[in-house]
């Protein structure tokens, strides 16, 4: 793709598949009454911006973190941010449910989405002050703890539920596996504030993570506050992953995917990397949605021999894996070939 | 009417100590360089150049003593306002994969630039004439990767070039590089100093090239300044047998009265030193 129609193209395939995302769903609706239709604007428009927004927080907060760590296998879980949110959250449905009963937190809410980025963030935090040696961060270090990290709360998240009830897993299992089933404007709310700080705080950065990339030394050299460089470029990636995950659970692979998309047709330059990152993973996550609606569950109930509950449909974090994966074995081999 | 030269201009070391967690690396070493020309930093592994190069350069801070610029303590100084008057590049520096030539030089102006990091005129012309200078204006699109060694190494000088210091501090510039690249990458240094009178410091391994490319010699030993001054007053059989123990013939050369160096044996240790 050149590069004049790259950002035109984009928008339009967004455009096309968020207009697909409106139109395709359980409840047909006639194009004529489309515009005032009560289920378009309760149900699917909610849904589509919540999946616009969280793909982009994901595919931004993937690229930080690639920049921060220069590991391109870096992607928003890499601090422990995912685990820890999907643990607070956990942790709170469980123990609401016990305290109010099960319907209560089904509503989900504020205090969810707050419990979710307050885990998230303290997950993070942890990460980056475990990482830290005199004063700097080592991003070989921040990796490394980042699984430590995740891997403990991911651990703590399995406790709690051995100890939940039917009805609790079923519910905190969306938010594991990552869903956005059921996503209404609460949703829209509760991730606005977030999508808004995080990505704008990612975007400006785009100059510091220019310098940044190319390795400490040089960044320091051409007058850059290496570590006040990262811990911004981290803390933004952080608000934008709890944020996202809070709301929609922990999704895999558009975090890591989007970025490495977008690098194939931008480039390094960060200035139009975080743009497009965001952008592609958007696209992405809009895309998966549309599959996880559309996918016909006929095939998985009559390989399962028993019913699937009908009008939730898959959730969106069993598919990303599905597209993430044959991508990155072409990915893999593709460039091996030309090697 | 004759100008006094003046006595802070220059880059001076003030009883400077720098320790890596339990290990001092370098103890109280005190440094004069004046502005103009090209000195190298020299001495065995381990004798703490490189650290005395990041220490100068303001990328470690010294555990004791100051670094200063003109007179002016370093420490205090913003970091961009020492990026604009030294440029320094490390040891073998890695760009991320797939990154051209330009998209590196230009981040040369991130001292320079405005919050907005948009380039103004005078950055594209300070990315001109650093591509231009290094001969790599014709490589400008091509990926990093895709160049050879002395390419590369000529990009990243680039890089400091964009950045329009007067001085320009580069660690061991030569490390991984066949002698061809080795002699492309110092002669291209050694135009920079006499062209565009940018004043070098460099740390280098080969005490051959050191004689043959600079103008004063540093001779670092176990973490303490052991020598300086111009390479004939450096390069002698009593500096070679202390610090670097070997035995060595040095041979003037007829053109340029530099020392060339003949290497003849390592000394056991407890060896006298000559």
């Amino acid at each position: 793709m050149s590069v004049r129609l790259l950002w035109p193209g984009l928008t339009a395939l967004l455009l096309a598949t968020a207009a697909a995302q409106l139109a395709i769903g359980t409840v047909a609706i006639p194009l004529a009454e489309m515009p005032d239709h009560i289920i378009l604007h309760a149900v699917r428009l909610p849904r589509l911006i919540v999946v616009v927004l969280s793909g982009a927080m994901l595919g931004l907060a993937g690229a930080l973190l690639q920049t921060v760590t220069r590991n391109p296998l870096a992607e928003p879980g890499l601090m422990g941010v995912s685990a820890g949110a999907v643990l607070a959250i956990v942790a709170m449905i469980i123990a609401a449910s016990r305290a109010e009963g099960l319907g209560v937190v089904r509503e989900t809410g504020w205090h969810l989405g707050l419990a979710g980025v307050a885990g998230g963030m303290a997950a993070g935090a942890l990460t980056y002050a475990l990482s830290r040696h005199q004063g700097t961060s080592r991003p070989i270090l921040l990796v490394l703890m980042g699984v430590l990290v995740a891997g403990s709360a991911s651990a703590l998240t399995s406790v709690l539920l051995l100890t939940a009830d039917e009805s609790q897993l079923r519910l905190v299992l969306h938010w594991t596996i990552g869903s956005t089933n059921g996503r209404g404007w609460v949703h829209v709310e509760m991730l606005l504030p977030y999508a808004a700080a995080g990505l704008a705080m990612g975007l400006l950065s785009a100059g510091v993570a220019n310098a940044l990339q190319l390795g400490a030394g040089v960044a320091a050299g051409l007058g850059l506050r290496v570590e006040h460089a990262r811990l911004l470029l981290i803390f933004a990636a952080a608000v934008l992953t709890a944020g996202a995950v809070s709301v929609v659970g922990g999704i895999g692979f558009v975090g890591l995917i989007g970025p490495h998309l977008a690098r194939m047709l931008v480039g390094n330059d960060a200035r139009r990397l975080f743009p497009a990152a965001a952008v592609v993973a958007a696209l992405l996550l809009t895309l998966a949605d549309l599959g996880a609606r559309t996918f016909p569950l006929g095939w998985i109930e009559a390989w399962t021999r028993s019913p699937v509950p009908a009008p939730t449909g898959l959730p969106v974090g069993v598919i990303t894996p599905l597209l993430g994966v044959p991508f990155f074995l072409w990915l893999v081999f593709a460039r091996r070939e030309r090697a | 009417m004759m100008l006094a030269p003046n006595p802070d201009a220059g880059l001076r070391a003030e009883a400077v100590s720098v320790g890596y967690a339990d290990r001092a690396v370098l103890e109280r070493v005190a440094l004069h360089l004046p502005t103009g020309g090209i000195t190298a930093l020299v001495g065995p592994n381990g004798s703490g150049k490189s650290t005395l190069l990041k220490a100068l350069a303001r990328l470690k801070a010294p555990s004791a003593g100051a670094v200063l610029l003109d007179g002016q303590a370093i420490a205090r100084l913003p970091s961009a306002e020492v990026a604009r008057r030294m440029a320094v590049l490390p040891q073998a520096p890695v760009a991320p994969s797939g990154m051209t030539v330009a998209e590196l030089v230009e981040q040369g102006r991130y001292p320079h630039a405005g919050p907005l990091r948009m380039l103004r005129r005078q950055d594209h012309e300070a990315i001109r004439e650093a591509l231009a200078a290094t001969g790599m204006t014709g490589f400008a699109a091509r990926a990093l990767d895709e160049l050879s060694g002395g390419e590369r190494q000529r990009a990243w000088i680039a890089l400091a070039l964009a950045q329009s210091t007067p001085w320009l501090l580069l660690d061991e510039p030569t490390t991984f590089l066949d002698i061809g690249h080795q002699l492309e990458v110092l002669d291209l240094v050694a135009r920079l100093n006499r062209e565009r009178g940018i004043t070098v410091l460099m740390v280098l391994h080969d005490l051959a090239q050191a004689a043959r490319f600079a103008d004063r010699m540093v001779v670092l030993h176990a973490g303490r300044l052991h020598s300086e001054g111009p390479p004939e007053a450096v390069v002698t059989p009593a500096m070679l047998a202390e610090v670097f123990r070997i035995e060595a013939r040095i041979i003037p050369d007829a053109a340029t009265g530099r020392p060339h160096l003949l290497p003849i044996r390592h000394l056991p240790d407890g060896a006298p030193a000559c």
